[in-house]
């Protein structure tokens, strides 16, 4: 009868969309979009097609974040990839009131005390990039080939601690899958559980 | 002489660096406690003496403030887990940390696992026959790396350190931290547990993840899965779970970026009675339906149920005025013929059916979206509130003579009101089902708890037996209409009949109308007379031009005016659902609640807490809209021999409220094989104990008898019943 129709078309609708939940996949294409960066200049993930582009998702207060930054790796692997054509982006998620927000006169401000070097600095209060990308915690790391696939989605090294002197002796994730994939090799580890504080979310307790 | 002095500077200088050296070696007192921020560590190391061969266990304890969490050993989606490393003796081992089954915590759209407020990690320690201690106080000492976090996290490290008289042979008398004991002990007694023997759990591969089948011995109702590897499974999926004959079936959803299908699940089951156990589940064969038919005569127990429930539904406070409408039009009708008379009652069953069916559905649609709500829950939403008690009001005043609406007293609009007969009692049927849904009935409470934990196909029938259950009086009189026989002749009585009938329509409304104001706040709740007020203008209308059309369309556009205060005031005037516990801890605070007993919003870390203290829990699950609830609570919760008893007793008080569709409250009636209120359960003291669900019709002497079969607590903790300590 009516009913029964309308129960089970309704029924798969709801199913469908609750699978629907998150969609970024290693070994697909990256969702396209489009943001605000620090300087007020508009970013999308299109106009990068044809580079490697490394989404770095950052909050200055987690204590894993600190790692990276205060030991200075962060800053170096930036260097270290951009020199070679890599466009890198740090996110910024966390949402206003909450630890890792920062406007974009602070922002610009701390990357000029850390001497970091992103190609750009993504402001995401809103957390759309970031839920997006279902990114998880700081740091939470991307990788993207030049035909815009995801080829690397997960934690940034192999020890998962907020010890500095831990990263001299780990893998770092982010560095072998732009050395495989430049080098026309598949990537070994494509997807590994990122480690980190979980990001700060609008309306997440 | 000068020899004499280079000697003597030389005797300084060495004496100086030997005292430093004595100094610097001296040991540091040892700690067995940190006090970090927001979290404090202790080493328990329960036996006083070590001494070869000796076997205890020994305890990691952490305790966190209100909020403050640290994790499991897999944390989900952030975080991480503490670590330890010993530094022992020679002749003392220890054995790995060992995690208690831990809890979900939930962070937006990330899913964490791990503890709050306190929990402590058993670590198994030997002290083997190579042990030969030198000094007479043998030190164990840890180093400890660990993550707390609330909204933020900060990470903590410190040493730990007890020290123990070290013999040589086991002594005559062992002496024990009797305490430390304890707290290790119960906490050991946590730790998931191998499945028992024979048992397996099994697991196959769906488009969405996996179906988890495990065994336990008996048939379970509800569990959690903690997986032990991290990218197995999407940690903040909710997990369907279908009862087995013998254990329970969990539909787990795959993290997305899972390449191939593993050849194993790792982790824990956790049962609601705190049962937890290891799974190391292989793919294989489903439980084959083997189940069905041993549960078929089962399904029929609970067939029969539903179908009583639906009858005794019409007892209800909130159903009853509906049948005296429907009883009213039968008066009226006893001289038609009979076909006509049957015909009535099938589409008001047909009217019943329907609406039940239609609410089903959205209820296995929105269950299958995975929200988690149960029955009951349209009167959660204040402006449905607002529109039925604006209907039955507009009802009241059209029985009470102001206008007529004809023979369909009960159609709900205005063209509705001109189809009199078969139309009528349809919409009669969907008036009857729409008001019960709150009412909780005894029966019903347990066919909708099975029927909610079920496939769609059976939710269906227990619904339709329940439908049908509350149509069955009415069909009944309408097949007989010999009895309706029984009921006098119309005449003037009628009309008195039908004014007295407008009385318990109005206290429907007032009814509504209370738990509106409960609900949305005083400020909405004057609106909504302002609305009422707007429906009897309208009403004038239609009662001093009876048929008339201007005079008709003018009372209708009124009618819409009324209905758009309701909206508008729930959108700027909503309030948010109030909490109580700030204050109850303000009246505490003043002493003004210092004597009587105190409920306090129930939160399962509370819950945990109380049971942790050694103190057995009720909790009283209710809602503003609920009538039996409230009727329970006045009359046998709040009377003075229940209340004797819960202080002689000890037992700590928790109400939870389910007013506004708390999910938390949700998931825990599931787990008790609930889903609506009123609910009664006691949590004995002793967590592995399971809780014990009292009936929905309560009586002093059933509440009475349940605290009295619970053990007895020592003397001083029965002065009065405190509130919990945090």
């Amino acid at each position: 009868m009516a009913h029964s129709r309308r129960y089970f078309a309704g029924f798969a609708v709801l199913l469908a969309c609750t699978l629907w939940a998150f969609a970024v996949r290693v070994g697909t294409a990256a969702p396209d979009f489009t943001a605000m960066d620090s300087h007020g200049r508009s970013e999308t993930l299109s106009q990068y097609r044809g580079h490697f582009v490394v989404l770095e998702w950052t909050n200055n207060g987690c204590p894993f974040t600190r790692k990276h930054y205060e030991s200075g790796n962060m800053q170096a692997l930036q260097r270290r990839w951009t020199r070679r054509g890599v466009i890198w982006l740090t996110i910024l998620s966390s949402a206003p009131g909450r630890q890792g927000y920062m406007t974009a006169t602070e922002e610009n401000a701390y990357l000029a005390r850390e001497h970091a070097a992103p190609t750009a600095a993504i402001l995401d209060p809103t957390g759309v990039l970031g839920r997006l990308y279902d990114a998880k915690t700081t740091p939470d790391m991307v990788v993207i080939d030049p035909d815009g696939k995801v080829i690397y989605e997960g934690a940034i090294d192999d020890h998962a601690t907020t010890d500095p002197a831990d990263i001299p002796h780990s893998k770092n994730y982010v560095s072998e899958a732009l050395s495989e994939a430049m080098s026309g090799e598949a990537v070994a580890v494509s997807y590994t559980r990122s480690y980190g504080c979980s990001v700060k979310y609008s309306g997440a307790e | 002489m000068r020899l004499c002095r280079a000697i003597s500077i030389g005797c300084a200088v060495l004496l100086a660096a030997v005292a430093t050296a004595a100094a610097a070696a001296a040991p540091t007192p040892p700690r067995a406690t940190i006090t970090a921020k927001h979290v404090s560590v202790t080493l328990l190391i329960p036996p006083q003496q070590l001494f070869p061969g000796e076997s205890f266990t020994a305890g990691l304890e952490f305790q966190m403030e209100p909020g403050w969490h640290i994790y499991w050993i897999n944390a989900g989606d952030s975080g991480e887990p503490p670590t330890v490393q010993w530094n022992l003796p020679a002749g003392i081992t220890a054995g790995s940390m060992e995690f208690p089954p831990p809890q979900r915590l939930p962070l937006g759209p990330l899913m964490d696992f791990g503890y709050e407020n306190q929990v402590v990690f058993p670590v198994a320690m030997h002290v083997t026959a190579d042990f030969h201690p030198a000094l007479p106080q043998t030190r164990i000492a840890a180093h400890l790396n660990w993550l707390v976090c609330r909204e933020v996290c900060i990470p903590g490290k410190g040493d730990l350190s007890v020290s123990r008289t070290s013999l040589r042979a086991a002594p005559a008398l062992a002496v024990t931290d009797a305490a430390a004991k304890a707290v290790v002990a119960r906490y050991e007694s946590l730790l998931p547990k191998p499945l028992p023997a024979g048992d397996t759990a099994h697991f196959r591969s769906t488009p969405q993840g996996f179906l988890l089948d495990v065994e336990t011995g008996v048939r379970d109702r509800a569990a959690q899965f903690f997986p032990l590897d991290q990218t197995v499974i999407a940690n903040a999926a909710p997990q369907p779970a279908k009862p087995l004959p013998n254990g329970i079936q969990l539909a787990l959803t795959k993290d997305e970026n899972l390449q191939s299908a593993p050849q194993e699940l790792n982790g824990l089951i956790e049962l609601p009675d705190g049962a937890a156990y290891f799974i190391h589940a292989t793919r294989g064969a489903l439980q084959q339906s083997a189940g069905i038919a041993g549960s078929a005569g089962h399904l029929a127990g609970i067939l029969g149920f539903a179908f009583l429930g639906g009858m005794i539904l019409n007892l209800m406070p909130c159903v009853f005025p509906v049948l005296f409408i429907k009883a009213l039009a039968l008066v009226q009708s006893s001289r038609q013929e009979r076909r006509h008379l049957r015909a009535h009652g099938w589409i008001y069953t047909l009217g019943i059916l329907i609406s039940f069916w239609a609410i089903v559905a959205v209820l296995l649609s929105l269950r299958a979206a995975g929200r988690e709500l149960g029955w009951g829950f349209q009167f959660q939403s204040p402006l449905f509130l607002a529109l039925v008690a604006m209907l039955f009001f507009f009802l009241g005043l059209a029985l009470a003579g102001q206008f007529d609406l004809g023979l369909s007293l009960t159609s709900a609009g205005g063209s509705l009101a001109q189809r009199h007969g078969l139309a009528g009692s349809f919409f009669t049927g969907v008036l009857a089902m729409v008001v019960a849904t709150p009412c909780t009935a005894p029966f019903m409470g347990a066919a909708v708890g099975y029927a909610l934990a079920h496939s769609a196909g059976v939710s269906l029938a227990v619904f339709t037996a329940l439908a049908l259950g509350l149509a069955a009086p009415y069909l009944l009189l309408a097949y007989f209409p010999g009895w309706a026989r029984v009921l006098p002749r119309p005449g003037r009585w009628m009309e008195i009949l039908k004014q007295a009938i407008s009385v318990p329509i109005f206290g429907t409304a007032i009814w509504l109308v209370w738990v509106f104001g409960q609900v949305a706040g005083m400020t909405a709740l004057g609106f909504l007379l302002v609305a009422f007020l707007l429906l009897a203008i309208a009403g004038w209308f239609l009662g001093h031009w009876p048929g008339r059309r201007v005079p008709s369309v003018v009372a209708a556009l009124i009618v819409a005016g009324a209905v758009a205060v309701p909206v508008w005031a729930v959108r700027s005037f909503g309030l948010p659902p109030s909490s109580d516990a700030a204050e109850i801890a303000q009246l505490i605070q003043h002493g003004k609640l210092a004597a009587a007993n105190v409920w306090q919003p129930f939160t399962p870390s509370l819950l945990a807490q109380a049971r942790a203290q050694g103190r057995p829990v009720f909790v009283d699950f209710t809602a503003s809209w609920c009538l039996s609830c409230q009727v329970n609570e006045r009359l046998i919760l709040d009377n003075a021999a229940v209340e004797q008893g819960f202080r002689e007793t000890g037992v700590a008080l928790l109400r939870a409220d389910w007013t506004d569709q708390n999910p938390v409250i949700t998931q825990t009636l599931a787990a008790l094989g609930r889903s609506g209120v009123p609910t009664y359960a006691i949590y004995p003291a002793d967590p592995s104990a399971p809780a014990q669900v009292l009936p929905e019709v309560l009586t002093s002497g059933i509440v009475l008898h349940a605290l009295n079969s619970l053990p007895k607590p020592d003397r001083q903790s029965a002065a009065v019943a405190r509130p919990i300590s945090q």
